[in-house]
């Protein structure tokens, strides 16, 4: 068996919406067929016996190594503790060639899980050792490393339930939400609104103190020290007992609580001063709490003890220790609800004060602390209070954040209870901390957790705003580029910055910001990550879709042109026009439930899709009559059609209808292909609602000239003959321009056109072969990419596809796409039509242009 | 001769607007003993040697209003406490302290003089005063006193304890728009406009400056990516963890390429233009030193700039100077710097100095440089040979009206993307007046809190406003930043009426912060149950970022003593004319010198404002005249003839008309309260509110726009509510 090709597919994909892990699997003739029972299974099973049933692509067939693979690699994810459900093995045409895919969660832990899955499968075969925990440990601590961390976690979770899409900025906790102007950034607990000033005040103890007694919060009072005469000085004006800290401190670092003598204040001094500038406040009696603050508003609290342990005057601190560190429920980490106490030197110290030693023996019911600190991650437990808060209380800590200036905060109080005001007992406001954890309040150590995620997310997006922008994704053979150009013209009209993608480049409300093929998922999502984008416009290509999935997780409108016969076929295990179709309805399967596929009617390959589409489709045809969209018609829903010269677009009984004359794309409706995209962006713009009159201004200023759409039926008026220039490269695009030109009067038709070497040679002979039923002249050349093919190969199969052409009465082979042009030039006269299929847009139109100019300057002189 | 001395007797920071100006002073309370008896004139040499010490005397105008009219005064005569006034303000002024204001009076007792000085720093100003007397008693003497140490000393003092230039621009762009401010703590944090309509400031970041924005900035490939994606021209690269990988790097990436650390914040550790290995190798361990990952990048020919984005639009934009000597054949490379280059009398090594002065021992960037030009300091350059010093460093040389629009459309983009309202965007290009891409421009760096120095003192060019620029960029033209504030002073009358006032803002629906003599008081809670006039006390209610309206009492001790807490108010309110009794040791001895005192409450009152007065108290209603906004008489009869004239020219009066409190502007009237209601005239009977309390209360009330019902009710419900007083 060998691996080769691994892909990552980041977005929803040709086998489904999971992100997954794809690969192409050959395997040895032994290797294809393993019957059930089989020694390679059961030596597997003694070594993984937690893998899956092995089974072939259908029930009942037998298993191939690259099935074991794909349940090896699915296993050990689930294994690690990733939640994933999804593989799949598919036979390729090659004997013995398979796709595996396997979703994953993160990318990393599904690319380490195939690699490990593979060194079992051949240590399976060749009967080595295989070391099953390592590969777990390994897995289950990249996951660990890899994943969001349960703060984060939790409001990405809120997100994803809420329909807000989300991407990872870094391998940190910076992670965006929404899409293009409507995007917003967290890390961790923190929001793209959290003010860096207030941050700043926030890590100021002092300034924090002296802001939220200006606004009446209850709060220590105290000040910084100069030195320890001063500190103690302090301490004494305050009175007893006091507190004494960093001023610049976090996780409680260098804390000493309750001092009420001499000595441990030096102390105390000593190992806060080790952190920074020293803090001498009063000490507040009572528990710790955590109060967290989204937005105006208390949304959870939590009473914090540092790590303890109670003495049953058998067992010593030490053993007590180990019997809670026992709890299944402590990890070593941030990920569970609880932590293991750390029994470390700072422990033995907080014994020592307590006249206690390791190997001592509490009495039964004393209280042991081990840390004078309440956080969680040392070991300290926290319980949910939340329903316990006073009014007061809340109103107090709101107040708190808001004086300060976080959005999102913790609130540290130290009080008695907080079923009281905290004027009534002394307690106070000691601290206010930007980017809080969750964790004790997800999933606290006793008591109901709290969904603070969700109240972020709320927070962050309220109203039900999900964070989308409208995003209308674009695929087919022929038409793409045009239908995105226009699309994204309409929504221009309407007010939008359009944020639009296609084989020519990237553009954000007007400027290029990318160029060269740009048709693929990543510059799809560079569109949705920028900040001036207000629907987005995706020509979506097979390759990106192939090689990456979609870059979104669902569209609000989808349009297929048209699949026809095809084109690129035979690549990428794409062969057949059905395969084709199965590839392109993927952007139809992840439209939104309230979204819209707009497909065509007269191609049924397009026209099948409409059922495995989740929200409603818009059919389209230039006949008004044909009956996949009269059918649709009848039933009240929308399409849009051509009838007397008019575009119509209906639904039930409501009619928009747009003279062809006002749509100077379509040259009065004699330019078929062009009226369908034309049809297919209206139908678009009506999905997202653009109003009908700004419809028919954005229809009737398109103009497809080179600056509008570079390469797509681009009409020059060359010494009185007609020039079109078009990218068309394959039989249903060539198809489509014979009708358009067809339409055009002309004297005498001379074609220019190259071949592609990357398509298949019946494909390269049809185009000819079409052409010869139209046009008087062909000239053919050599375009600079053959992709692999030998010097004339292409050039042969578009002759062979003219052999016995009807109309056309003269061929000549040429080298170069400039000189086959001046030929085609040189042989016309005014009155006579030249179509030039193009190879290289840029270039060929700028010589073109070139020609047209300098026969206009040579005529008007 | 022993009591020719100058003693103080005390010193009083007057934190608000007070009896001598609208802004802080420092008064000193001098006792000159003899001196009294020795003007200037008749001290032999004591002019001369004066204005030896401290020659920028001559530009002090004084009274004579004119340049050289203090020196006049001192040639005329004139005494120690005028005179240490003058020298005081000139030390602060010498020290980087600008302050004009001024004062010195006779105090009433033989000898003893208030002498005031316009402080923006308490501390500043004492040492300030403290030096005066000194230099003043030294000139006196005919000692030496070694005023340009002094001058350094305060210098110091100024640079620790003032807000930076950076921040001083935006106070004083917002000052200029009456727009209050109130510094927050020893440092920048200054927060303008006042209580619930405050914004805040650190230097150049303002309270919507994103710390998650602020964290992408200082994440210097993270921008790099993000401006990539949005197609921001950025300089290709990568991060090295070695020397080694440098060099792999750099030849990946094509040279020459820089190498810089990823986590830094200036130039520091930065190398551009290398193109050898050893370059690189050598760029790499200076950028490791600067303790984080080092990055290795494509070198974008041209000139560093600094464009200055506020609020999405560039407002600045600065060119880098490239220090460069020209060698003579005789001196070596350090000794060209120093005449070259730091003889620029606008290179220094202070904050304030346009430009830095180099000295090879702290750029090691341009030893680097040197060195690739294979020279040292001690190299000799021959004759007329040009030698770069150093590139990086100052942006020196304004070119803010070159900006091409594609440019700043980048630059402002690529804030935008990060997510600053304020940032500092580094780019460099070759022409800044043409567009990026065409000129494989780049932006290299997006910073949050930009230094906006350079473009207050660029060295070539024209200062921009970038304080106005962030200034707007906080308060739209039609935004508010002041909220409601209502001030009260007067013999009596005042706490009743400041909590009626209190309570029908209250009632409006207004968070109301109040201060006076029973206590500190938000909303319907109070914080401190003793007098709230204290000036650190009260203020806290304009610090109150929920405080919508504030209510000041205050007395003549206050505001003699400590100032009023706010700048300026919506409505000043004076119930009747303070007694000079009790204030003695203020050296305020007579009634006839309380008018003086008390106008200071007219003179806050801003121009569309509204005074509310007691018409029938004389030296009151005629404090009517210092008022910048309108009046409101009061009084509790309508046929007071103050009433009546004001009425006449269509004023607002407010009266009691047998049992009815009438508010009145010209022919219009209305008659808010009926005492013959019993729930009206239990409030009376009860002695919850006083007749004049209610007359100066609901005039003030109408001035700040409440409903008469509401104002109805509020009286009707007064001091029924426990938190009410």
């Amino acid at each position: 068996m060998e691996v080769s090709r691994i892909r990552a597919l980041r977005g929803p994909n040709l086998w489904s919406r999971q992100t997954s892990i794809e690969a192409i699997v050959s395997c040895e003739p032994q290797e294809r067929e393993m019957m059930p029972g089989n020694e390679f299974e059961k030596q597997l099973r003694r070594i993984f016996p937690a893998v899956g049933p092995l089974e072939g692509s259908r029930p009942g067939q037998p298993a191939s190594m690259a099935h074991a693979l794909e349940k090896i690699t699915l296993s050990l994810q689930n294994q690690a503790g990733c939640p994933i459900t999804f593989s799949r093995t598919t036979a390729t045409e090659e004997e013995g060639v398979y796709q595996v895919v396997v979703q994953y969660t993160e990318e990393a832990v599904g690319r380490l899980a195939l690699a490990w899955a593979e060194k079992l499968c051949l240590a399976v075969k060749s009967q080595t050792a295989f070391d099953l925990n390592q590969a777990l440990t390994e897995l289950r601590d990249l996951d660990e490393d890899v994943r969001l961390g349960p703060s984060t976690g939790s409001i990405v979770d809120a997100a994803v339930l809420k329909g807000i899409p989300y991407r990872r900025l870094t391998e940190g906790s910076m992670v965006q939400f929404g899409w293009g102007s409507k995007q917003r950034r967290i890390q961790a607990a923190e929001t793209d609104t959290t003010s860096a000033i207030a941050e700043s005040i926030a890590q100021d103890k002092d300034l924090t103190k002296s802001l939220l007694l200006a606004a009446g919060v209850p709060v220590p009072i105290g000040r910084p020290a100069k030195n320890l005469e001063d500190a103690w000085q302090i301490a004494l004006s305050i009175g007893l007992p006091i507190v004494v800290k960093p001023q610049d401190g976090n996780q409680g670092k260098g804390v000493t609580v309750n001092i009420v003598e001499r000595e441990l204040f030096n102390q105390a001094y000593e190992t806060a001063a080790r952190y920074g500038e020293v803090l001498v406040e009063k000490f507040l009696p009572g528990s710790d709490y955590r109060l967290l603050v989204v937005g105006n508003k208390l949304v959870a609290a939590a009473r914090r003890e540092p790590p303890l342990v109670v003495g049953d005057g058998i067992h010593t601190v030490k053993e007590l220790v180990d019997k809670v560190n026992a709890d299944p429920r402590r990890g070593d980490g941030h990920s569970t609800s609880l932590t293991k106490i750390k029994f470390d030197v700072i422990a033995i110290a907080r014994l020592k004060l307590q006249d206690m030693e390791p190997s001592s023996v509490p009495e039964k019911g004393r209280r042991v602390i081990l840390r004078n600190n309440a956080n969680l991650s040392t070991g300290g437990t926290a319980t949910d209070v939340t329903d316990d808060v006073h009014a007061e209380v809340a109103a107090r800590v709101v107040v708190a954040a808001q004086m300060v200036g976080v959005d999102v905060c913790g609130v540290d109080v130290v009080c008695e209870s907080v079923l009281k005001p905290l004027e009534e007992q002394n307690g106070g406001i000691v601290e206010v901390n930007a980017a809080p954890g969750l964790r004790m309040h997800i999933s606290p150590s006793f008591g109901k957790g709290r969904n603070v995620g969700k109240a972020i997310i709320d927070y962050m997006y309220p109203n039900g705003d999900n964070g989308r922008i409208p995003v209308i994704a674009v695929t087919g053979t022929n038409g793409k580029t045009t239908t995105v150009r226009l699309t994204a013209h309409l929504l221009k009209a309407n007010q939008l910055r359009v944020g639009m993608t296609n084989t020519d480049g990237v553009y954000v409300n007007g400027r290029q910001i990318d160029d060269g093929d740009c048709s693929g998922p990543r510059s799809a999502r560079n569109v949705l990550m920028h900040p001036d984008v207000d629907a987005a416009v995706f020509e979506t290509a097979r390759g990106g879709l192939l090689r990456e999935g979609l870059a979104f997780d669902r569209c609000q409108v989808a349009i297929v042109t048209n699949i026809g016969s095809g084109d690129h076929l035979g690549l990428n295990y794409i062969t057949t026009v059905e395969d084709l179709s199965v590839l392109k309805r993927v952007v139809v399967l992840n439209v939104a439930s309230d979204g819209m596929a707009v497909l065509n009617a007269t191609d049924p390959q397009v026209a099948m899709m409409a059922r495995m589409c989740p929200g409603d489709v818009t059919f389209f045809a230039l006949d008004a009559h044909h009956p996949v969209l009269a059918t649709h018609r009848a039933q009240g829903k929308r399409v849009v059609y051509t009838e007397n010269s008019n575009i119509v677009a209906q639904q039930g009984k409501k009619y928009f209808r747009i003279p062809l004359s006002d749509v100077p794309l379509t040259r009065q409706g004699q330019i078929g292909f062009q009226t369908e995209n034309v049809m297919a962006a209206v139908a678009a713009a009506w999905a997202v609602n653009v109003p009908w009159e700004t419809i028919a201004l954005g229809l009737s200023t398109f103009i497809s000239d080179i600056q509008g759409v570079p390469g797509r039926f681009n009409v020059f008026d060359y010494k009185g003959a007609t020039l079109i220039a078009d990218y068309g490269h394959n039989p249903d695009a060539i198809q489509a321009l014979v009708q358009a030109v067809d339409n055009m009067p002309a004297q005498k038709r001379v074609v220019v056109i190259s071949g592609a070497g990357d398509r298949r040679d019946q494909d390269i002979r049809d185009q000819t072969q079409i052409l010869g039923t139209a046009f008087d002249e062909v000239i053919l050349y050599q375009d600079a990419c053959q992709r692999g093919r030998s010097d004339g190969e292409v050039i042969q199969l578009l002759r062979d596809g003219l052999h016995g052409a009807v109309r056309t009465q003269y061929v000549q082979d040429i080298q170069g796409e400039f000189n086959a042009i001046d030929t085609a030039l040189a042989r016309l006269s005014a009155g006579d039509l030249c179509l030039i299929l193009i190879d290289q847009i840029e270039a060929a139109l700028a010589y073109i242009q070139g020609k047209v100019n300098e026969s206009q300057l040579t005529s008007a002189k | 001769m022993s009591s020719k001395d100058i003693k103080f007797i005390r010193m009083t920071h007057l934190k608000g607007p007070n009896i001598w100006t609208y802004r802080p002073v420092l008064e000193a309370w001098i006792d000159i003993g003899d001196l009294e008896d020795f003007p200037s004139n008749t001290l032999p040499g004591f002019n001369e040697r004066l204005q030896a010490m401290l020659p920028g005397l001559i530009e002090h105008r004084c009274s004579v209003g004119q340049r050289g009219g203090f020196l006049q005064r001192l040639t005329e005569g004139t005494w120690p406490g005028h005179i240490m006034e003058h020298v005081a303000l000139e030390l602060q002024n010498r020290a980087g302290m600008q302050t004009g204001f001024g004062k010195a009076r006779e105090a009433g007792p033989r000898g003893i003089y208030k002498v005031v000085i316009r402080t923006r720093n308490e501390t500043v100003s004492r040492a300030a005063l403290q030096a005066a007397r000194d230099l003043v008693m030294a000139a006196i003497e005919d000692h030496p006193y070694p005023v340009n140490q002094v001058i350094a000393d305060l210098t110091q003092m100024v640079d620790r304890l003032c807000i930076g230039p950076s921040t001083a621009c935006i106070v004083d762009a917002a000052t200029d728009r009456n727009i209050p401010s109130i510094r927050l703590n020893d440092g920048n944090l200054v927060q303008l406009g006042y209580g619930a309509n405050q914004r805040r400031i650190w230097t150049a970041e303002t309270d919507q400056t994103s710390a998650i924005a602020e964290g992408v900035s200082k994440d210097k490939d993270l921008t790099k990516s993000l401006l990539a994606n949005c197609g921001v021209p950025v300089p290709e690269g990568r991060n090295v963890a070695s020397p080694e990988e440098a060099w792999e790097a750099a030849q990946e990436i094509g040279l020459p390429v820089c190498v810089k650390p990823v986590d830094g914040n200036h130039a520091r550790g930065v190398s551009l233009e290398l193109r050898t290995q050893a370059e690189v190798e050598a760029a790499y361990h200076l950028a490791e030193a600067e303790g984080s990952d080092v990055l290795v990048e494509r070198h974008i020919l041209g000139d560093e700039h600094r464009l200055l984005v506020v609020g999405g639009k560039v407002v600045a934009a600065n060119k880098g100077e490239v220090a460069s000597i020209v060698g003579d054949g005789i001196h070596t490379v350090e000794q060209l710097i120093e005449i070259q280059i730091n003889s620029d009398p606008r290179r220094g090594e202070e904050e304030d100095f346009p430009l830095d002065t180099i000295r090879l021992k702290d750029h090691t960037t341009a030893v680097l440089e040197l060195k690739r030009q294979g020279l040292s300091g001690q190299s000799i350059p021959e004759k007329d040979r040009h030698v770069v010093v150093m590139r990086t460093g100052n942006m020196a040389i304004d070119v803010t009206d070159l900006v091409h629009p594609d440019v700043a459309e980048l630059a402002a983009l690529a804030a935008r993307i990060v997510g600053l309202d304020i940032a500092g965007v580094d780019l460099v290009a070759q022409d800044i007046s043409k567009p990026m891409k065409a000129q494989g421009a780049a932006i290299v760096e997006v910073n949050a809190g930009p230094g906006l120095l350079m473009h207050l003192k660029p060295a070539t060019g024209e200062a921009r406003p970038v304080g106005q620029a962030i200034a707007a960029h906080l308060f739209a033209e039609n935004s508010e930043p002041r909220i409601p504030v209502v001030g009260l002073i007067g013999q009596e009358n005042t706490t009743g009426t400041s909590h009626l006032i209190a309570w029908l803002l209250h009632l409006q629906g207004l968070q109301t912060g109040l201060s006076s003599a029973k206590g500190l008081f938000l909303g319907q809670r109070c914080l401190h149950a003793q007098s709230g006039m204290e000036w650190e006390s009260a203020q806290r209610l304009l610090i109150n970022r929920s405080v919508e309206a504030a209510v000041f009492e205050t007395t003549a001790r206050h505001l003699l003593s400590e100032g009023l807490p706010y700048d300026r108010c919506q409505v000043g309110v004076i119930t009747s004319m303070p007694k000079a009794a009790g204030l003695e040791d203020l050296y305020i001895h007579s009634d006839e010198q309380m008018p003086n005192v008390v106008r200071t409450q007219m003179d806050v009152v801003l121009s569309q404002g509204m005074a509310v007065l007691n018409a029938e108290d004389d030296e009151v209603a005629n404090l009517a005249q210092y008022c910048d906004g309108e009046v409101t008489y009061f009084a509790s009869s309508a046929d007071h003839p103050r009433i009546v004239q004001h009425r006449s020219e269509n004023g607002r009066v407010v009266f009691w008309r047998k049992n009815h409190l009438v508010l009145a502007q010209g022919a219009h009237e209305i008659e808010a309260l009926n005492r013959q209601l019993p729930a009206i005239d239990k409030v009376f009977k009860n002695k919850h509110l006083k007749c004049m309390e209610v007359l100066a209360a609901s005039a003030a009330a109408w001035a700040l726009g409440i409903q008469t019902d509401l104002i109805r009710a509020g009286i009707k419900s007064f001091g029924q509510s426990p938190g009410a007083h």
